[in-house]
């Protein structure tokens, strides 16, 4: 029997045993891409509140835009000379996040047209297995060519070092 | 017994409210499909996130031609995953929130959040003006030759004079 989505017996109890309970259903690869899909949806969702409140930058402080993006090259600049500078395990720290976030879109997406199969193409259920396994062959296909793509540049200097020329940091207003 | 082999928990809502969000979830989805990988596609490996900065927002939105269609493409790619993501939200957090009052506080939560969210960004989108002295001020600060466009070498030609 399917279970309907809000079992009052499953809410009954503690906090930690829902959490529990929430991870726990049917097993094998219905579970994990449920729980993957899951995961990965608000992890997506953490990210876009940073990159829209990034993005307002743009249009109410443009200096403080580029100062802020700067940072995801490992470019700290803006502030105290004693601080600002080139700092590569930064620069490595946002690449593998940009990888984590590409990976969590597509597995996010290629999950999402798996399951909109199955909602409007009931048939696609006795299939499942094999969809899966297709998501997960198109995924790494993916993933193997964007891993070389995002993370070679890192193998040379930053395009923005040109920054740590600077004496004077841009003032963190816009210049209009 | 009969679905259980891949079924799982997934559940059709039978009406009202839910039925409508579980139908938007899908087609929301699939339009960010599209959406969201072109623009990752787009900002992560066509160009990189280390080429990216005010003058690359503003190459894309204030663009002569196609300004814009970014512009549309961002608005309506915000406005899905805003409703998409905190929908998704509220449907995780209703496993684990069960009062119903609760429920109310943490709804309207969410929902007063993602408004305030949609609105600085689609006011991002919808009023950027490109700043063209900004530009030619960061350019020369960071050791670029000054662009060569005909509206922006003059005011690029008085800023090099000014730092001799």
């Amino acid at each position: 029997m399917s279970q309907s989505l809000r079992t009052p017996q499953v809410y009954r109890r503690g906090f930690r045993d829902r959490l529990v309970e929430g991870l726990r259903y049917g097993g094998g690869v219905g579970q994990w891409s449920w729980l993957i899909h899951r995961l990965t949806g608000l992890g997506i969702l953490l990210f876009l509140v940073i990159h829209i409140v990034d993005t307002f930058f743009v249009v109410a402080f443009p200096a403080l835009y580029d100062h802020t993006v700067a940072i995801y090259s490992g470019i700290i600049s803006g502030l105290h000379p004693t601080v600002n500078g080139y700092y590569w395990p930064l620069r490595w720290v946002f690449r593998l996040g940009e990888l984590g976030l590409i990976a969590s879109v597509l597995f996010h997406a290629l999950n999402g047209i798996r399951i909109v199969l199955f909602d409007f193409w009931p048939k696609a259920v006795n299939h499942q297995k094999t969809l899966f396994n297709a998501v997960q062959i198109v995924f790494w296909v993916i993933m193997i060519l964007v891993t070389i793509r995002v993370v070679s540049p890192l193998f040379s200097a930053p395009e923005h070092v040109p920054v740590l020329k600077t004496a004077s940091a841009p003032a963190m207003v816009p210049s209009r | 017994m009969a679905k259980r082999s891949g079924a799982g928990r997934r559940v059709k809502p039978a009406g009202g409210f839910e039925l409508l969000a579980w139908y938007w979830m899908r087609i929301s989805g699939l339009l960010l499909v599209v959406l969201a990988l072109g623009h990752l596609f787009i900002t992560h490996i066509i160009y990189n996130v280390e080429s990216i900065n005010y003058a690359f927002v503003a190459s894309r939105w204030a663009a002569p031609k196609t300004g814009f269609f970014w512009r549309i493409w961002d608005l309506s790619m915000i406005s899905l995953a805003m409703f998409h993501g905190f929908n998704g939200l509220r449907q995780v957090l209703d496993e684990y929130v069960i009062n119903p009052s609760r429920r109310v506080v943490v709804h309207t939560l969410i929902w007063s959040f993602m408004f305030a969210l949609l609105g600085i960004g689609s006011y991002a989108i919808l009023m950027f003006q490109k700043d063209e002295k900004y530009i030619n001020q960061w350019e020369l600060e960071h050791g670029r030759v000054a662009n060569s466009s005909p509206s922006t070498s003059p005011a690029s030609s008085v800023l090099v004079d000014s730092t001799r």
